[in-house]
């Protein structure tokens, strides 16, 4: 547990009573527990929190909920509710620092589970990535639903001390606040002063008034300041964390929960295939089997025998990952290409790419397919056809392509209505519905799992007729599947 | 004059260009003040030989070994990378990137769906107008809002331009930083299945795009005449694709189609259409709030291609490097100046090395101005490193 605690040895350790410890709901987790706990209370807390976490995740990316609207905080505090796990329900309902035994308890629990999942996730890039995401939003999620007084003390406790803005300052650029910056009652609050790279969060959705190199921001808006620097700090620790690992690992009991926890949530990242498939069989495919965003860069390269950079990443590691070899990758795109360029070009700036994705040039890494929420997020520009359909198309042209895919008017009603409410993964689960006139309303999460499920039903292992009766252990693996990919404030 | 450009020429000019013409000396001294407190030799330089052999991943420490490695390889295109914790000749893939300049880079192929005069590599003094926007828009926004200060123009050889960001602060930026800079000045989002890249919603706009529009209106009539954007059924039936409001789009497809060609007085009608209409409609038109400023982006905002500047590590054409197509020497422009700009006047390696060309006198004129322009910038950066490191030495003595 101990991970950093010669360095940190400097600061005050955790001793003395929990009123000292834990003087409030909301942590910055920056000094580690070292008391000592039993295997079993170890093994609980940390199964807790993955729960907790996972329950952030499912919030988004199942229900489709917008992240920290009041649906969501709902949802969430639901879910722990449901779990049994009481005391982080407290926890995330009303942050405050409030005195009694069960508050401390709870802190105390917060605390120590948090730093345990540091080992357990400090690992690999992608743990640590989906780590940090789940956290931040926990914590933001917290620190939105705290009181004035509760935030106040918050502050001092972390030595967070800025200085507003004078009046007279602000009044000279007030008519650039009230356009730039989203609140009502501008005139009324404090505004202070700090670097851009504070908040890239607010600076990203032009949500704050930017001159000289420094943002304007309002009290409400320090949750960017604070949530961007426990970020940095939490990296940095995930970082030193996985150079301790060796010391820690030397106990066994250890290692096995640590690894195993890692192991239930990393999932299949489909970057190899189990099978091969035939490039010949790929059009029949991209009808049957392909989700609609693959169907359209497979129609797309047909007609226009072309592809833009992201869409032939995107379509070239569906490709891999359904099993699709190197060579035959090679000839599937040269065919293609060289319809409109000659054989030298293709061979000089496209066919190093398709050797890429199968990490044979380069840094040689074995790059996985992407999630449907690395589509969904990614970056669609003038030109570009790749993406996620549901998102990325005019709902108009969405509803032309499938009449022309000639499903029945219902089915199309379904999928549009959907989109409409920006439920994208679930728009695809009907299209799958449509494609194979089952009812099976599956969680899809991953464009090469759609095409594992859809091959499933070509083989007979599912059968249709099965109406509503969803295998739940698969589909909880699967929420897990595409998550190492996604980091929502990066999106955000 | 392009048309009198060989590239088969290529490898007996080059060396005399880089040594006759190729400003070294302000080279090395820009990417020695951007590497700092780096050595310079920290720096990957990359060149791409003839028959596009690539070599990356190589470094010099001073201007002699730029000299000697320029007549060795003789680049037919020099590219400049990160600078690493070692010099990356060494390192190789297990370098650190510890910098590199903010960059953005801006090509006039992802207009295609916008301009009408030219289509993929063609590039025409019509066209180059959105280049102009791009470049106004973007320094300012770099300026004002971000408070940058040493920022380089250069053209990009062929169809587009760059620009680099040499203070300290954008240099050290991490790849979120990069990203949020990039998304803060991104407006036009959507691939080919979305019609309407644009969208503001109804609150109020911010100081920034506000400003961005302030320069697009400058610009906007003339474009709208050189472009036509509106002349045609197809160009039109786009325009209409943009109107989410059935009501106002039916109103607005039936007056335009039974009026004359001329996209000023579409465009003149339009806006009249559009104001009538919300002023009756009142509140049911707030979505339509901000229709005509979203117009307006969509056909004139700067078109950045975004992972050029989020990317940490992105290989990007060095100043004054030849586009080996083209022959032009990527010469660096001020941004006050690219309205000014005439395609066929920048200098190009054919007329350079030629005295009997036609355009040789211009060409050698205007390279020495590209050349002063770049040696402004390195001499204002060089202060600004100046005072930075003196202020840092400040601080630890402080300590």
């Amino acid at each position: 547990m101990d991970l950093n605690i010669r360095r940190k040895s400097t600061k005050v350790p955790l001793t003395g009573s929990l009123v000292e410890t834990y003087p409030h709901d909301l942590q910055m987790y920056k000094i580690p527990p070292i008391e000592d706990i039993t295997l079993q209370e170890f093994e609980n807390l940390a199964l807790e929190r993955v729960t907790l976490l996972r329950s952030l995740a499912t919030a988004t990316t199942l229900k489709g909920l917008r992240m920290y609207s009041e649906e969501w905080t709902d949802y969430v505090i639901g879910e722990l509710r449901t779990q049994g796990l009481k005391y982080y329900a407290k926890l995330c309902e009303k942050s405050s620092c409030a005195t009694t035994e069960a508050d401390l308890q709870a802190r105390r629990k917060d605390h120590i589970a948090h730093f345990i999942l540091r080992l357990a996730y400090c690992r690999t890039e992608e743990l640590r990535r989906w780590f940090v995401a789940r956290e931040l939003e926990l914590f933001k999620m917290r620190f939105a639903t705290m009181r004035g007084e509760a935030i106040e003390t918050f502050f001092k406790l972390n030595n967070l001390c800025y200085t507003s803005i004078t009046d007279e300052e602000k009044s000279e650029i007030i008519h650039y606040l009230r356009e730039s910056t989203p609140h009502p009652n501008i005139e009324n609050m404090k505004f202070y002063k700090v670097k851009f790279y504070e908040v890239l969060d607010l600076v990203k959705m032009r949500k704050v008034y930017l001159s000289g190199g420094y943002a304007y921001i309002a009290h409400k808006d320090f949750i960017s300041v604070l949530s961007a620097q426990y970020r940095t700090q939490l990296k940095q620790s995930l970082a030193v964390a996985c150079h301790h690992l060796g010391e820690i690992e030397q106990d066994e009991r250890l290692v096995s929960l640590l690894k195993g926890l890692h192991q239930s949530y990393s999932g299949n990242d489909y970057s190899s295939a189990k099978a091969v498939i035939p490039i010949e069989n790929l059009d029949s495919f991209a009808v049957k089997s392909f989700p609609l965003c693959m169907r359209q860069l497979h129609e797309q390269l047909r007609v226009a025998h072309h592809l833009r950079h992201g869409g032939r990443l995107q379509y070239g590691l569906f490709l891999k990952g359904i099993g699709v070899t190197l060579e035959d990758s090679l000839r599937f795109w040269r065919e293609e290409f060289t319809k409109l360029m000659d054989l030298d070009k293709f061979e000089k700036q496209y066919a190093y790419n398709v050797r890429y994705n199968y990490g044979k040039e380069g840094s040689k890494k074995n790059y996985s397919p992407f999630s449907c929420l690395k589509i969904i997020n990614t970056t669609v520009g003038p030109g570009d056809c790749h993406g996620c359909p549901y998102k990325h198309c005019d709902v108009g042209i969405l509803k032309n392509r499938l009449q022309g895919y000639g499903f029945d008017t219902q089915a199309i009603g379904e999928i549009i209505d959907i989109t409409k409410k920006g439920h994208f993964q679930v728009a695809c689960s009907k299209y799958f519905d449509a494609v194979h006139h089952s009812d099976l309303g599956l969680g899809i999460n991953h464009p090469n799992q759609y095409f594992e499920e859809s091959q499933k039903i070509a083989k007979g292992d599912v059968k249709v007729e099965i109406k509503k009766e969803v295998k739940s252990a698969p589909v909880k693996k699967e929420v897990v599947d595409e998550l190492d990919e996604m980091d929502f404030d990066e999106v955000m | 004059m392009v048309g009198h450009y060989d590239e088969n020429m290529l490898p007996e000019m080059l060396p005399i260009y880089y040594t006759r013409l190729f400003p070294q000396n302000i080279f090395c001294r820009w990417l020695t003040c951007g590497s700092s407190p780096q050595p310079l030799s920290n720096r990957e330089l990359s060149f791409t030989l003839a028959d596009d052999v690539y070599l990356r991943y190589l470094s010099i420490s001073n201007q002699k070994e730029l000299q000697t490695l320029l007549q060795k390889k003789c680049p037919h295109k020099l590219d400049i990378g990160a600078v690493y914790n070692t010099k990356p000749s060494i390192g190789r893939h297990d370098a650190v990137v510890l910098s590199r300049e903010l960059v953005f880079d801006i090509d006039l192929t992802d207009y295609d769906e916008v301009r009408t005069c030219c289509q993929e590599a063609k590039v025409c003094e019509k066209c180059w107008k959105f280049m102009v926007i791009a470049c106004e828009i973007i320094d300012k926004t770099l300026k004002e809002d971000f408070g940058f200060q040493s920022i380089l123009w250069v053209f990009s050889g062929r169809r587009g331009i760059h620009c680099w960001v040499s203070d300290y602060e954008a240099r050290t930026l991490d790849s979120p930083g990069r990203g949020a800079v990039a998304d803060y000045l991104c407006l036009i989002m959507g691939g080919d299945n979305q019609n309407k890249k644009v969208h503001l919603g109804s609150d109020n706009l911010h100081s920034s795009i506000r400003r961005a529009l302030t320069i697009i209106d400058k610009y906007f009539e003339q474009l709208l005449q050189d472009q036509e954007f509106f002349s045609t059924s197809d160009r039109l039936d786009k325009l209409l694709k943009m109107i989410p409001d059935e009501t106002l789009r039916s109103q607005v497809q039936k007056n335009l189609e039974s009026m004359p060609d001329s996209s000023l007085e579409r465009w003149k009608t339009f806006l009249s259409l559009y104001e009538n209409y919300t002023r009756e409609s009142g509140n049911n038109s707030r979505k339509i709030r901000y229709l005509v400023e979203e117009i307006k982006i969509q056909y004139c905002y700067p078109r950045l291609d975004v992972n050029v500047t989020k990317g940490f590590n992105h290989l990007l054409k060095s100043p004054f490097s030849i586009h080996p197509k083209t022959g032009k020497v990527s010469v660096v422009f001020k941004p006050s100046n690219a309205k000014n700009m005439k395609l066929d006047e920048i200098p190009s390696i054919y007329s350079l090395l030629d005295d009997s060309a036609p355009d040789n006198a211009q060409h050698e004129t205007n390279m020495r101005t590209a050349v002063k322009n770049f040696q402004e910038v390195v001499f204002s950066l060089e202060k600004a490193e100046a005072i930075r490191r003196k202020n840092d030495a400040n601080m630890s003595i402080e300590f």
